[in-house]
């Protein structure tokens, strides 16, 4: 972007606001080309798909009038560029197309699916961050004594345990042999179809509801699978931590806090956590950006309708404006998420205001 | 400080043993509804003339009722539906229905002769994948207004251009696709022309002993009973689907109870449900073959010594009692076992050195390389593995290539490959016209719904005329000899279309669910089904 130059005499107030229109201006555009080449790149990955999306429509035994007419119906008989560009101008009006599955507008359909998914990487980044954060924190203050290898222990398997596994061993065993946890899904059969809107997402309608039977079920069927990503986030952000707490523990400024007899709960809590507040900020939003598009095998081990399920199904059936649309959505919400955390970065680190 | 940390130690442990908080009644479906696990991930909407799939018909043949029934026990007989009787002219072209009366809609509006008409009207006009229920028959969206009339509220006339054989148009109208509809609703509901269907995506506007109340696409379906049914209230007061893409899944749900009924278990998982015994597995034969299909237009494949040392290469037996235990039975000829002039005739059985002979007879005593496509899916890819491997000792280079190639077979872009096909009429015709009919085996000619066609394979032309005589004969026993006398031809030929094993349907019913009983073609009724102890 080229950039005028303000001059001299301009008030430093207007400095600032031109800086900060400027910023904006330039996130934008960032914001703007990061999306256009997701789509691109999206686009072309999903006519590379070996299916056939008009046979998906038709079956296999139509004859040739039925899938010409479709094919074109579908508007593939147009070159992909002008494809393309219809798509974008439908985009832009915030019309992602039907689902040539669902028979739905795509819009409805991640409306419908994505709450589960953020429901369920919600809880897990809360529980992965509740417990990962003061696990790495005690472990680098404790280095090197039994606490600290039990942590990384613990850590390293959470790191090193593919999720599916855990979640098919964790459904075998408290579901399948102690009737400890629910089946799969996110309801009972009891308590289907009683609570209905307005946040698709079943823990906040049930207490909008006072449906609190309801309300325990949820909670019950999303424990596990939000306890096993969750256990998973741990594991990266209590290494993360350890790393960051132990960097600040050699700074200089500890060792003087120390020569001032400072206690050590004092150095750690109230100097040098205060220190990495924002590097855990950062690895929190990436760890929750990585739950909410990284929930597929979780969501088909405990058959959660989320937006995982959503786009493998997607995938499969070569459902164009379905795959386009969740990867869009994707890609917004882990914008919107960099965003949010670059704005906190500021409001929490005095040298880059 | 300290204080603060164990607090929250101890508030995480808190909370962790409170969500493993057993549950407090053991796991068991309500006695009054019907829980199914099944794969929703192909069910598109829920218009009767637009779907052509098994789980969304088995759906919509519960929300709508037909003119005709085939009872699940005996499928070859119609029965009376909506329609209490009909008659068919003498000349074979014209059949008259009579309507019943007191049958109300879901929506309160009464069923009459004016919503048949509309209804079948709709199915050939949209003329979507499953319109060629009606339109084989001749009807097309030019003709069908003609031919297809009410001519008072109780009386519905249906006439064909040609003379078939009455149990094939009797047969189409028991198909899910011809369900009648509730052509004043659909009238209110109508967007920009569309005969109602955006509405039916996610409504129904049916008749029948349920009705639509929650589909969550990839989630959740309910249907509520009819109270009001013309038969009687149904038992089951909620049938709840539910959309489990994991077999192992689907088996643990059965087993404790959480479901009652299992449709997409692999075949691990089918065998362990069975020894479980808290289960028993139902294998509805459907009218569709695993088929292997070799290219004409291939110099090599199209020899006929070729083609019959490819019959020799598969391991019939082998697989009959591993992989396909559950998804087939064996049979090795055209017509599907239990229709007019079928056959218990196998004659074929893995012989690698007799396929090197027929090989060696061929010009080819050292073998050949063909690019082999077939689908990664169980069970079709497991047969694929074992007919490379056995090919392989024959000389036979399969460089075999997983994937979606349904396309390239439509056009006939292949050397071999491999499917299952699945038809919805219980007559032989539907299968005979697909795999023994090709009237013009040019590339241009374009019949690309016929897999003869896609085969590129130029069928004798006596049997061609068999089929279609077939097909028009009214008399039911010179029709079962003239099947009989095609099904040897079939065989006789060396078919590039080779079959090994009819397609079946596995299902896991827990043993206290009385009457689901599958249906071949798709229509399992839910209103049959009780519970016991």
């Amino acid at each position: 972007m080229s950039i005028s130059q303000t001059s001299g005499a301009a008030s430093g107030g207007a400095v600032a606001a031109l800086d900060a229109v400027k910023k904006v201006a330039t996130s934008f555009s960032v914001i703007l080309t990061t999306l256009l080449g997701l789509l691109i790149i999206t686009f072309v990955v999903g006519r590379m798909v070996p299916a056939n999306p008009v046979i998906a429509v038709i079956g296999d035994q139509a004859d040739q009038a039925t899938y010409e007419r479709v094919h074109k119906e579908m508007g593939l008989d147009q070159p992909l560029y002008i494809q393309f560009a219809t798509y974008l101008g439908n985009v832009a009006q915030l019309n992602f197309g039907q689902s040539h599955v669902t028979k739905n507008p795509v819009a409805s359909d991640l409306a419908r699916v994505f709450p589960a998914t953020l429901e369920l990487a919600t809880l897990a980044t809360i529980i992965g961050a509740g417990l990962g954060i003061p696990l790495g924190i005690i472990s680098a203050v404790r280095k090197g004594t039994w606490v600290d290898h039990l942590a990384r222990v613990v850590g390293l398997l959470g790191h090193s345990t593919p999720i599916f596994w855990l979640g098919t061993i964790v459904i075998l065993v408290f579901y399948a042999k102690f009737g400890l946890i629910p089946g799969s899904g996110r309801l009972d059969v009891y308590n289907e179809g009683l609570v209905e809107g307005p946040t698709n997402s079943i823990l906040v309608d049930a207490i909008i509801a006072g449906e609190w039977e309801v309300f325990r079920d949820a909670l019950l069927h999303v424990a596990a699978p939000a306890l096993i990503l969750g256990y998973a986030a741990m594991a990266y952000l209590s290494r993360m931590s350890r790393s960051f707490m132990l960097e600040q523990l050699r700074q200089e400024y500890v060792l003087t806090a120390k020569a001032k007899g400072l206690g050590q709960r004092a150095i750690v809590w109230r100097h040098a956590f205060r220190n990495i507040r924002v590097q855990l900020l950062t690895i929190v939003a990436l760890a929750y950006c990585g739950l909410l598009d990284g929930t597929v095998l979780i969501e088909t081990v405990f058959a959660w309708p989320g937006l995982g399920q959503y786009l493998t199904s997607a995938l499969f059936f070569a459902d164009m404006n379905a795959i386009l649309g969740s990867v869009l959505l994707i890609g917004i919400i882990s914008i919107v998420i960099n965003l949010l955390s670059d704005i906190a970065y500021r409001f929490l680190d005095p040298r880059t205001r | 400080m300290k204080i603060q940390r164990r607090g929250l130690l101890i508030s995480s442990a808190l909370v962790a043993a409170s969500l493993m908080m057993p549950l407090a009644a053991a796991a068991a479906t309500p006695k009054d509804q019907l829980v199914i696990a099944t794969n929703m991930s192909s069910m598109r909407g829920l218009d009767p003339n637009e779907i052509n799939q098994l789980e969304a018909a088995e759906i919509v043949a519960n929300l709508y009722e037909r003119l005709i029934v085939l009872p699940a026990d005996d499928i070859t007989k119609p029965a009376p539906g909506v329609a209490e009787s009909w008659s068919v002219s003498p000349d074979g072209k014209t059949f008259t229905f009579k309507i019943r009366s007191g049958i109300k809609f879901h929506s309160g509006n009464p069923l009459t002769a004016k919503d048949v008409e509309w209804s079948l009207r709709r199915l050939v006009k949209l003329g979507l994948a499953p319109s060629v229920d009606l339109r084989q028959w001749g009807l097309t969206d030019k003709n069908v207004d003609d031919l297809i009339k009410a001519s008072d509220d109780t009386t519905v006339v249906l006439q064909t251009p040609e003379v078939w054989n009455p149990n094939l148009i009797l047969y189409s109208l028991a198909s899910f696709s011809t369900s009648i509809l509730d052509s004043k609703l659909l009238a209110e509901h109508d967007k920009g022309g569309d005969l109602g269907r955006e509405f039916l995506q996610t409504n129904d506007a049916g008749s029948g002993p349920y009705a639509l109340r929650t589909w969550r696409v990839n989630d959740l379906l309910i249907a509520d009973a009819n109270k009001d049914y013309w038969q009687g209230a149904p038992k089951m007061r909620r049938v709840v689907l539910r959309h489990m893409p994991e077999s192992s899944g689907q088996r643990l749900q059965l087993e404790a109870g959480d479901v009652d009924v299992a449709t997409r278990l692999s075949s691990t998982d089918l065998t362990a449900v069975e020894a479980g015994g808290k289960a028993d597995i139902q294998k509805t034969p459907g009218f569709g073959f695993y088929y292997l299909a070799l290219n004409q237009k291939d110099e090599i494949l199209s020899n006929p010594k070729v083609r019959e040392a490819f019959r020799y290469l598969i391991d019939y037996d082998g697989l009959a009692n591993t992989v396909m235990k559950y998804y087939g039975i064996k049979q090795q000829t055209i017509i599907p076992a239990g229709l007019p002039g079928a056959s218990e005739v196998n004659p074929y059985k893995l012989d690698i050195e007799k396929a090197k002979q027929l090989l060696t007879e061929a010009g080819y005593p050292n073998g050949f390389s063909k690019v082999y496509y077939a689908t990664p899916v169980t069970p079709e890819y497991e047969v694929a593995q074992s007919l490379q491997a056995n090919a392989a000792e024959a000389g036979i280079k399969l460089d075999l290539q997983g994937g979606d190639h349904i396309g390239k077979f439509r056009t006939r872009e292949f050397e071999i490959f491999s499917a299952r096909s699945g038809e919805r009429l219980p007559d032989p015709h539907a299968v005979l016209q697909s795999y023994a009919t090709n009237a013009n085996n040019s590339d241009d000619a374009k019949l690309t719904g016929l897999n003869a066609w896609r085969t590129a394979w130029d069928v004798p032309k006596d049997i061609q005329d068999m089929v279609t005589a077939a097909a028009h004969e009214t008399d039911q026993q010179k029709r079962a000899d003239l099947y009989a006398k095609i099904n040897k031809a079939y065989l006789e030929s060396s078919s590039p279309l080779i079959t090994s094993f009819l397609r079946t349907d596995a299902k896991a019913v827990r043993k206290e669910v009385k009457g689901y009983i599958g249906h071949s073609t798709w229509l399992t009724r839910w209103d049959t089904v009780s519970k016991g102890e």
